[in-house]
């Protein structure tokens, strides 16, 4: 069963009372729902969330369905997300992601077997300049080789 | 003569303590608001109208006169800045928001005392953590500083900022699309009329600008109107931050003023190609604008009539170059599966449509495509035009249409061989890449 | 020009209409036809199907006609090529992904997709690609099956629960093509008012579970009437055909029930079928039931005890489910002709008939309580139901005469009554249904009347506002069963010519039925060609 711990829940009640309408906090709060249940979303955090904001489910579901921050299943402790649109794609990220998969030994979106990595494919993560490029737990890894990729993946533990 | 960058809006970009709010009012941060304070916002408004300061999010449309578009009356009124970039190819606002925070809100007071509005909120897509922490913090500095609050500067204007976090998707970039989620809904756009001036974010009037545009506005105020218009054309005036990216050697944000030669963006700035390779092809204005040939872009200059009399548009500015050793049908099934991925599915031309155009392209990459995929994929893009509730459906034919006509022996070649012109095999299907998508 | 109206023109028809009018409202309010799924009236505005295009004069491209408000001098019409494409189009992205169920589909016949591609489709598909594969047979609920690949994607499902039922239990997930209609983790589609969502549906996404596969609605020709299922007197359609009543869906009433009706009031066609019926006129007697005798006869004859007996020795039990004129016939008979006031109102709904769930349901599962009420008052009867009591356990009253209710489902205490009425000398009970409970209660003599239904009578019901609603006759389920009308007029000893309905004649639509229905009259002979396989 999915608690959110207290102060977890106090960040929910604060950013119901931070905009105009309560249900803004909606998309504040799947993200507070996601980091807690290491990194992944599902119907006993959306239960939850609905219990401590008093929005119904299905609302709160639909935002989480609709959104692609919102993870429906489980990710490795690292989430690599290598951008695949055209910038990058035109300066080998399909070739990076592909030699990540190879050299981490996992296929597209699903979990190394040391629990540590996920390999999947963004949508353009607004830094094409600095193609090909990568993003892990919110931050940016750019002007990226398969080589450079690989060892800021050897580094995290 | 070398060709050179316009340090207009970017002339501290380079010193990283303009981030910060002492940098920023060592380089001339916040004058402009306090000139700004004392005037008429009327005043304001015409300034900017007079300015012909075209929105710079992609759909240009005069600033000025949007803001015109209010009620004249004391209705609370809402600023919305859109911080969610995601038209590919576009990098820029995420440089000036991580760059010089400061700037844009200084915009945004400026403009929200223009308008009358007492609350703004700048939305940031999701994955720009950094930005959201730049802006974050930069708030923070204005309002203990007394730039945001109650009694502005002692000017009786009160204005609350706060910042909004969105969670990924390119629809929430379509200012009702990005209202919705700020109401803490999916990102689906409303139905226009009525149009968000009338009634926008919780029913209000609401005014969404691109970070750009807001930034700007500092700059007519320091400069004036006239002083704007002595960069680019008559009726496209002032300068343009351009997210370069794709082949060049040099890729990255430029700011020159409108009408610069694409030549000399290409060449000139973005350093030409690599060896051996050359131009192909140029999409000027974000992935939704029709794409130029070589022959095209070396004529076209960066602004809104040349590229709409050249059947493509100005856009974001994000200028993606291609060259020669690149397949236009691998490039284009990037596109489509991309638009197919952000449908937000609302409507049924573009839910359907943008599906059944990704399915044919990846049907054509991967050798399975029929003679008349062709004339349907142009069939297809035509009739999803012009017929939903916002333009996403229209950014998705577009490219599709313009692939087709410029690059039709490419795909007819596809077709008829079982496998790409240029790289001489087919692509085999990946399947869905998005977790849980 | 007035205040408040303005003229335009649709095809080439000069309107009035109210100012603020959509050009939607305006074309469906003056019989013009125009494509569409996702408006309704009792809806707000979604505007996301794309099908109701129109041109507007001055207007390059086409705009949809729910969002546009007419104004001033439009001129307007979707009948030219340009917009017979866009819709062609429109309908075009609906299918593509669409599954070929029709075989297979509850809706087929009244299918928004297969009507307007009769009117606008008839091209040669082009889809060569997968369709998207989503979830079928979803179980939704205690009454709605969902199919998520039929689905539009309309929203009128989820607006509705939204908007009118509140519950809030539908939700649209995922996007793109990836969308779909469900509840989320395992909840249901479980409020009193769920199957409204089937009725506006305009695909087959949503099914009723208890019409599932029952019948082909070609076959099924429908009448409309007024809902006996409680006091709120919802304009309703049954649908029916040789094999009897299927299903019940609701008229428009904009003062009485708006667009809807609630789910208890779908159940108002099963205590109609021949299943639950009364069929003939049976006497019990000297411990034994005798032989059926026709509806009319059995009448009469118990008219003959009834005319004999001393006024105090009468009893009538009334129940509010019955017409206005019927309560006027029998209260004529029993005041003016027998002389006698032992009228008693059998109302076990009485101490909830002032709830209301605030949308259409009301605690008093009578339509027409009102009616009877007046009627009552109008005759000046004051017994109360512990007169009854009094009456039938000192003997004194011995010639009862029971009306019963029709509603089984509304009158739970049905089995304990007959053992109750039991206890008279001589029992007349008037029923449309087979009385629960009769087996066992010990009856002295006993003669049961066949009534007809509801749906087999003209007749006039009072809500519970005391609006006055009319309804005509749908059809005849029971060859023989007398109204109150006719019942009350034999008991008092008038000769009547009762009119028996041939089998073969049965469910035949009333006169009440439009013109434009199909009736298959020609195809009588394969009328039962669907009847489990047998020609």
């Amino acid at each position: 069963m999915f608690q959110l711990s207290e102060e977890g829940k106090q960040k929910v009640l604060a950013e119901l009372k931070r905009y105009e309408s309560r249900r803004s906090a909606v998309l504040p709060a799947l993200y507070i729902g996601q980091k807690e249940n290491k990194g992944h979303i599902n119907s006993e955090v959306i239960k939850e969330l609905s219990r401590v904001m008093d929005i119904p489910e299905s609302q709160i579901n639909e935002v989480f369905t609709f959104y692609t921050m919102y993870n429906k299943q489980k990710i490795g402790k690292y989430h690599v997300q290598v951008c695949r649109t055209l910038s990058c794609m035109l300066n080998g990220a399909e070739e990076l992601t592909n030699h990540l998969c190879k050299e981490l030994n996992v296929k597209l979106n699903e979990v190394t077997t040391d629990g540590r990595f996920t390999v999947s494919e963004a949508e353009c993560l607004g830094s094409c300049g600095t193609a090909p490029m990568m993003q892990i737990a919110d931050k940016y890894y750019e002007n990226l080789t398969p080589e450079s990729a690989m060892n800021i993946l050897r580094g995290m533990k | 003569m070398a060709v050179a960058e316009t340090k207009y809006l970017t002339e501290f970009y380079h010193l990283p303590e303009f981030k910060g709010l002492e940098g920023y009012k060592k380089n001339g941060g916040y004058k402009e608001l306090v000139k700004a304070l004392k005037m008429q916002p009327q005043a304001i408004i015409d300034e900017v109208k007079a300015s012909g300061l075209r929105g710079r999010g992609g759909a240009g449309f005069s600033t000025g006169m949007k803001w015109s578009f209010l009620p004249k009356n004391n209705e609370p009124r809402f600023l919305l800045c859109n911080a969610d970039e995601g038209e590919p190819g576009t990098f820029k606002d995420r440089m000036m928001m991580e760059k010089a925070p400061h700037q844009l809100i200084e915009g945004m007071i400026i403009s929200a005392f223009a308008i009358n509005s007492k609350k703004s909120y700048i939305y940031v897509r999701g994955e720009y953590d950094d930005s959201i922490n730049a802006l974050t913090q930069a708030i923070q500095e204005a309002y203990k500083a007394g730039y945001l609050g109650k009694n502005i500067l002692g000017s009786g204007f009160d204005h609350d900022m706060d910042v909004y976090r969105g969670a990924g998707a390119y629809i929430c970039g379509e200012e009702t699309g990005m209202i919705s989620s700020l109401e803490g809904l999916k990102g689906q756009p409303k139905l226009k009329p009525p149009f968000p001036a009338i009634q926008g974010y919780l029913k209000k009037p609401t005014i969404v600008n691109n970070v750009e545009t807001l930034a700007v506005v500092k700059y007519v105020i320091r400069d004036g109107a006239a002083h704007y218009k002595t960069f680019g054309t008559e009726k496209s005036a002032g300068t343009k931050l351009f997210s370069l990216s794709g082949n060049v050697v040099k890729p990255g944000n430029y700011e020159v003023p409108l009408a610069f030669p694409m030549k000399d963006m290409i060449y000139g700035l973005g350093g030409g190609f690599k060896a051996g390779r050359k131009l192909k092809a140029v999409i000027p204005g974000g992935s939704s604008a029709p794409v130029l040939t070589a022959e095209e872009s070396e004529r076209a200059t960066l602004d809104y009539e040349n590229l709409a009399q050249m059947g493509t548009m100005l856009g974001s500015g994000a200028i993606i170059v291609i060259d020669d050793s690149n397949c236009m049908v691998q490039c284009l099934a990037n596109l489509t599966h991309f638009y197919h991925h952000e449908s937000c599915g609302q409507c049924t031309p573009c839910r359907e449509g943008t599906g059944w155009l990704d399915k044919i392209v990846h049907s054509i990459l991967s050798g399975r495509g029929r003679p008349q995929d062709i004339e349907l994929l142009i069939k297809v893009a035509d009739n999803m035009k012009g017929k939903t509730i916002c333009a996403l459906s229209d950014a998705a034919a577009l490219p599709v249409l313009s692939f087709v006509t410029k690059f039709r022996d490419e795909f007819e070649y596809f077709v008829r061989e079982g496998k790409s012109k240029v790289k001489g095999t087919a692509f085999a299907p990946k399947g869905d890449a998005h977790v849980g998508h | 020009m007035s205040d408040t109206n303005i003229k335009c023109t649709i095809n080439g028809t000069e309107l009035e209409v109210k100012k603020g009018m959509t050009i939607i409202q305006a074309m469906t309010e003056n019989a013009q036809r125009i494509a569409h799924y996702c408006w309704h009236p009792g809806l707000s505005i979604a505007g996301v199907c794309r099908l109701c295009m129109v041109e507007i004069e001055g207007n390059p491209r086409v705009q949809i006609a729910c969002n546009t408000v007419i104004t001033e001098g439009m001129r307007i019409n979707n009948t030219s090529e340009k917009v017979k494409d866009a819709v062609k189009w429109g309908l075009d992205f609906h299918l593509i992904n669409h599954p070929l169920d029709c075989p297979i589909c509850d809706q087929a016949g009244e299918c928004g997709l297969q009507d307007q591609y009769m009117e606008y489709g008839k091209y040669t598909p082009e889809m060569a690609e997968k369709k998207q594969k989503k979830h079928k047979v979803v179980d939704l609920g205690p009454t709605v099956v969902l199919d998520s690949e039929r689905c539009i994607l309309c929203s009128r499902c989820v607006r509705f629960t939204d908007e009118v039922s509140k519950t809030n239990e539908l939700g649209i997930f995922n996007r793109g093509d990836h969308a779909e209609i469900g509840t989320h983790d395992g909840k249901q589609l479980d409020n009193k008012y769920s199957l409204n969502t089937v009725d506006i549906c305009p695909v087959g996404a949503l099914t009723s579970k208890d019409f599932r596969f029952k019948q082909r609605v070609w076959y099924l020709k429908d009448s409309d009437t007024v809902c006996n299922g409680c006091s709120t007197g919802c304009n309703v359609k049954v649908y029916f055909n040789k094999e009897g009543l299927f299903r019940v869906k609701p008229n428009v009433n904009e003062k009485i029930n708006g667009y809807w009706m609630c789910d208890e009031g779908r159940d108002i066609y099963k205590f109609v079928n021949r299943e639950h019926r009364q069929l003939k006129g049976q006497k019990y007697g000297a411990g034994s039931w005798h032989e059926e005798v026709h509806a009319g006869v059995a009448a009469k004859d118990a008219g003959q005890f009834l005319q004999t007996a001393k006024a105090d020795e009468i009893g009538l039990v009334l129940t509010g489910q019955h017409t206005n004129e019927e309560y006027e016939a029998l209260l004529n008979t029993f005041v003016n002709t027998f002389k006698t006031k032992n009228i008693y109102h059998w109302w076990p709904q009485e101490p909830k008939a002032g709830e209301f769930d605030g949308l259409l349901l009301r605690g008093d599962k009578n339509p027409n309580t009102a009616g009877l009420k007046e009627a009552l008052s109008k005759h000046g009867i004051t017994a109360k139901w512990a007169d009854l009591e009094s009456g039938l356990k000192s003997g004194k009253i011995k010639q009862l005469v029971v009306i019963a209710p029709e509603n089984i489902f509304a009158y739970n205490d049905m089995e304990q009554k007959a053992a109750f009425f039991a206890q008279a000398e001589h029992l007349i009970l008037a029923t449309s249904v087979k009385f629960p409970g009769l087996e066992k209660a010990s009856l002295k003599i006993a003669t049961i009347i066949p009534l007809k239904s509801y749906i087999e009578k003209d007749g006039t019901f009072v809500n519970f506002k005391g609006d006055v609603q009319k309804f005509k006759k749908a059809t005849t389920v029971v060859n023989e069963a007398l109204t109150g009308v006719e019942l009350a007029q034999l008991l008092a000893g008038q000769n009547l010519q009762i009119e028996v309905v041939p089998t073969p004649e049965l469910f035949k639509a009333a006169s009440n039925t439009r013109k434009d229905q199909v009736t298959l009259d020609h195809r009588k002979k394969n009328e039962f060609v669907f009847n489990r396989g047998r020609l």
